[in-house]
């Protein structure tokens, strides 16, 4: 079973092998998720998201050829770089543009937060390859870390754990995780934030949460969960909400981790404000994509009504539209267990892209680990289960894969 | 355990009150903005959407500048919403669009050659013309046809050996329910040229 199947108590005790000491009234485990016991399972957990990175690697190459069978093999990176990962890449070798933008676009990149590129760049300064392969590489790192990283809060399941794994370096979209996109840290901090806060290290939390908010916007909601679960901890310990915000607040690294976490967005806004005068470009520029800001429900409504335009198969909206409504439902799974922390982050990184329209949000979808964590311990609850989502996340990596090649919108 | 009982306390404490202080000052910053006006206009206050690229409007008096794909690169002419070129014209997008031609500081005659767009909306579009500042007049577009207007430029509208064309658009349509005004449609440019006042064209 895994931790966001369970209660946050549920989680300690799973999550701790020594009782819970208490400090401020807020309980820090002992002992922590990331012991493992046994080679054998250190061998599993290690060696099967590396079975699965190379698998991975060998669907979507195939895909390639498949599609472009006459293409150069070197050119495989620079191809499955497409949409927003051209701009990361541009970031990565040339930082952010100026006021105004020199291409004479209106789209500037500020939309973008810097925490990836900026690692890419900085790699990309120490190795000798193209930006795209540098990053692609990162990336492949990355989201093995982010999958090692997720093995406690699949509650050590293993068939769980490699569900997980072979939907992140081998599934169906396993491209956003291993070209450049922000995904690969943004999942990896995500993990981070949850798994530090089922054993109540608000402070390790918050520092996650920091590099979280300087990677996608939506990651500074991650503040919010670690108030949550600081909230949520001291109820389960005092039995009462009775004099919960002074018994917080004599808490210090709480209160340092509550002012860490939003860190990153902040120092990205004053970097925007001394770079070009304004802390909200990254807000202000979607105007450029013609986005406009209205209730997240109207915008599904109108994804499931857009049908296509012939034959049976879904529109590109459509299809945003189910994801999601899908990430709703896993976030309604997360609450029903009482997964609050978890749960708010979701929905709160689901409704605020969504209320500016239905763009990327099968890509979002996809990186809200809590969401991704959940299904995959529901897929593994029965073997003939799991054994048909094996099947068709590695069958989903190839077909994917060749709709990413086709150009598919739905998948931008 | 008292917070007052930790050694770290009062250091972390600090921290957290430092931080609180950067981040007060960021929000500061976030409702202070310190931006050119065109960047003002057309991100933060929203009262454009056009805004104005450089561009050097290298243009020889006279010449008659076919926007339609297969014509000339107009790039430099074309400062802010269109979207283009197409085969029937180049298309003006949002709630204005610009023009720009380096001429000299003389009486021209403006002409335009301009095509509605097919889309559910007003049964014309209304081109309201108009020079630094200084009003040239207005068309009348009729969706699916390509029509011809002209308007006199006098001396006075160019500024700095520049004539910066303002082409508002007050009947631009949207084209789905809840579209941003940036991708407003109302008209195609098929034709623009200046010519001096003496051999103006037909109006």
């Amino acid at each position: 079973m895994a931790i966001f199947e369970k209660s946050s108590a549920e989680n300690l005790l799973a999550a701790t092998a020594t009782p819970v000491p208490v400090e401020g009234a807020i309980a820090l485990p002992a002992a922590g998720p990331f012991d493992i016991s046994g080679s054998r399972t250190l061998a599993y957990i290690l060696l099967l998201p590396l079975f699965f990175l190379l698998t991975g690697l060998l669907l979507r190459f195939l895909a390639f050829r498949t599609a472009m069978p006459d293409a150069d093999l070197t050119q495989y990176f620079d191809e499955l770089c497409r949409w927003d990962c051209s701009w990361y890449v541009k970031m990565a070798e040339t930082g952010y543009d100026r006021f105004p933008v020199p291409g004479r676009i209106n789209a500037g990149n500020w939309a973008f937060f810097p925490s990836f590129p900026m690692l890419v760049g900085g790699v990309h300064a120490l190795l000798p390859f193209p930006t795209i392969v540098t990053a692609s590489l990162v990336s492949l790192v990355t989201t093995y870390a982010a999958v090692l990283a997720a093995w406690p809060l699949l509650g050590r399941d293993r068939f769980a754990y490699a569900l997980y794994a072979a939907f992140m370096l081998s599934g169906p979209v396993s491209f956003y995780f291993t070209s450049f996109f922000t995904e690969p840290l943004y999942v990896l901090m995500t993990t981070l934030v949850f798994a530090q806060l089922a054993r109540s290290r608000y402070l390790s939390a918050g520092v996650a949460a920091a590099i979280l908010s300087a990677t996608r916007i939506v990651g500074v909601f991650a503040s919010l969960a670690i108030g949550l679960q600081a909230l949520l901890d001291y109820r389960r310990n005092a039995g009462t909400w009775r004099g919960a915000i002074p018994a917080l607040l004599g808490n210090p690294q709480l209160v340092l981790a509550l002012f860490i976490a939003p860190l990153g967005l902040f120092a990205y806004m004053a970097f925007l404000y001394f770079w070009m005068g304004d802390a909200l470009a990254f807000s202000h520029v979607q105007r450029a994509w013609a986005r406009t800001i209205a209730n997240p429900l109207t915008y599904l409504w109108q994804g499931f009504g857009n049908r296509p335009d012939a034959g049976w198969a879904p529109s590109s909206s459509q299809i945003l539209a189910m994801a999601a409504a899908s990430g709703l439902v896993l976030t309604g799974v997360l609450a029903w267990r009482r997964q609050w922390p978890a749960a708010l982050f979701c929905l709160l990184a689901i409704l605020i892209p969504l209320a500016a329209g239905l763009a990327s949000m099968l890509r979002f979808m996809t990186a809200l680990t809590p969401l991704t964590i959940t299904l995959m311990t529901l897929l593994a609850r029965r073997r003939w289960l799991f054994w048909l989502s094996l099947a068709a996340i590695l069958l989903g990596a190839y077909t994917t894969t060749l709709a990413w090649f086709g150009g598919n919108v739905a998948l931008v | 355990m008292r917070w007052s009982d930790n050694p770290w306390a009062i250091p972390l404490y600090g921290l957290a009150a430092a931080l609180a202080l950067g981040e007060l000052a960021v929000v500061w910053l976030m409702l202070n903005p310190n931006v050119p006006p065109d960047y003002r206009a057309y991100y933060i206050d929203k009262t454009t959407t056009c805004l104005a690229q450089p561009v050097t409007a290298a243009y020889t008096l006279g010449t008659s500048i076919d926007f339609r794909s297969g014509g000339p690169d107009t790039r430099e002419l074309l400062p802010c919403g269109w979207e283009g070129p197409t085969g029937d014209g180049m298309h003006a997008l949002g709630e204005s669009a610009r023009l720009a031609f380096a001429v000299p500081t003389e009486n021209l005659t403006l002409t335009l050659e301009l095509t509605g767009v097919t889309l559910p909306g007003p049964r014309q579009q209304a081109v309201m013309v108009s020079a630094n500042g200084i009003n040239l007049g207005k068309a009348m577009v009729t969706p699916g046809k390509t029509s011809r207007f002209t308007f006199p430029l006098p001396a006075r509208a160019i500024a700095n050996g520049r004539a910066d064309i303002l082409l508002d658009l007050p009947d631009a349509v949207t084209t789905s329910p809840g579209q941003s005004n940036v991708r407003k449609r109302s008209i195609k440019l098929v034709m623009a040229s200046l010519t001096p006042a003496t051999t103006a064209g037909a109006r």
